[in-house]
């Protein structure tokens, strides 16, 4: 990534439009992060936003030794992990999102058909409700994990924890997602009965 | 039903052999815990990135703008403030004299000249104080303590220039 160097020190000398190169590059992963996180493409966008104005404000103070969409992916997750914190005693409805909302995906250029398009809506609906139900780091581990491949040192470094409790973070994330999933109403599992052949 | 090790492969992403891999398969067809575990991994896999609305970067330019103007506006505020503090200040320290003046020139031209005269006889006297001192003091301060000193009022002026060097510089962007 030398063009990422580039538009970096260019922008850390006050280069305004080098910083708008980096907003272009990286407004995709950074709006992903919030809106799995916040859940509602209006917050995500605000705070996408401020991740970005964040970047900027402390953008002498980056380490050019560090990935920047690490350090970048970093500031977005700390900021809406306090924002989760702060309404965490607000009504909150994540899953009430349309998720296919023209405006904030990408579309999808496989044009899969209607049954199965509205199978998938439901299914990410159901994902959105499952990320909801997380603890505000647990959820941005998961996010960065999935939707950003990210090492666990990655993610380590990024919120600020140990290799270690990001793994213990990561499994018992994975282990309520994987319950939840299988008591979800939306999602149900046909019981066999006791010494039932499977063929049944 | 026993989890173990599947539940560990599956939680952990831990890479599998192909005869682990039908194992586990086996598994699933018969455990729903873990194979809700396998489906929840499959379905966070497959869900796409969200990208924002077009012209994210242009409605980033006109927050930064915006955030620049009300730095400004505080900023400018600020310093209205202060100097209007400074002004209160100096008007009510300064308002006894005003009137006095006001009520009575020739009063305070002479309080003035008395004024300035005073000045003058305590610099005199803070010039004869200070050469008497320079004859006598070298005798009794040793050369440590003449370095100790000069130590010191470096360190002072030292930090003195870096006080002025943080308060008068400007922050970059916003």
């Amino acid at each position: 990534m030398d063009n990422e160097q580039t538009w970096v020190a260019q922008a850390q000398r006050g280069d305004d439009q080098a910083f708008t190169q980096l907003v272009e590059a990286y407004q995709k992963p950074v709006y992903n992060l919030c809106y799995r996180m916040l859940g509602e493409p209006e917050a995500a966008e605000d705070a996408a936003q401020e991740t970005f104005l964040r970047a900027f404000q402390r953008l002498s103070r980056y380490d050019a030794k560090r990935p920047f969409a690490t350090w970048l992916l970093s500031i977005a997750a700390h900021y809406c992990i306090d924002r989760l914190r702060r309404r965490r005693f607000s009504t909150f409805s994540i899953d009430e999102q349309d998720d296919d909302s023209p405006a904030f995906e990408i579309p999808d250029a496989d044009a899969p058909n209607p049954e199965r398009e509205s199978v998938r809506r439901e299914q990410q609906e159901k994902i959105h409700g499952l990320l909801a139900s997380l603890d505000a780091t647990d959820r941005a581990a998961i996010v960065m994990r999935y939707w950003h491949d990210a090492s666990e040192a990655e993610i380590a470094e990024s919120l600020g924890l140990t290799v270690s409790a990001v793994k213990s973070r990561l499994h018992r994330a994975r282990l309520a997602l994987g319950k939840r999933w299988d008591e979800s109403p939306m999602h149900p599992r046909p019981q066999r009965r006791p010494h039932e052949s499977p063929a049944f | 039903m026993n989890h173990r090790p599947f539940e560990d492969w599956l939680l952990d992403e831990q890479p599998l052999t192909p005869e682990q891999t039908r194992e586990l398969q086996i598994h699933l067809q018969d455990c729903a815990h873990c194979a809700a575990l396998d489906e929840v991994n499959l379905e966070l896999r497959s869900v796409k990135m969200a990208a924002p609305a077009a012209g994210f970067a242009a409605r980033f330019q006109k927050r930064l703008a915006g955030q620049r103007l009300h730095e400004r506006r505080n900023r400018l505020v600020g310093v209205l403030i202060l100097a209007a503090g400074g002004a209160g200040l100096l008007g009510w320290s300064a308002a006894p004299y005003v009137i006095q003046f006001l009520a009575s020139p020739a009063v305070w031209i002479a309080a003035a000249v008395n004024f300035l005269l005073t000045l003058l006889l305590m610099a005199r006297a803070i010039g004869e104080l200070g050469s008497i001192l320079a004859r006598v003091l070298p005798g009794f301060i040793p050369p440590f303590g003449w370095l100790a000193l000069a130590s010191a009022l470096s360190g002072v002026v030292l930090l003195w220039v870096v006080s002025i060097w943080r308060f008068t510089r400007f922050s970059r962007g916003v």
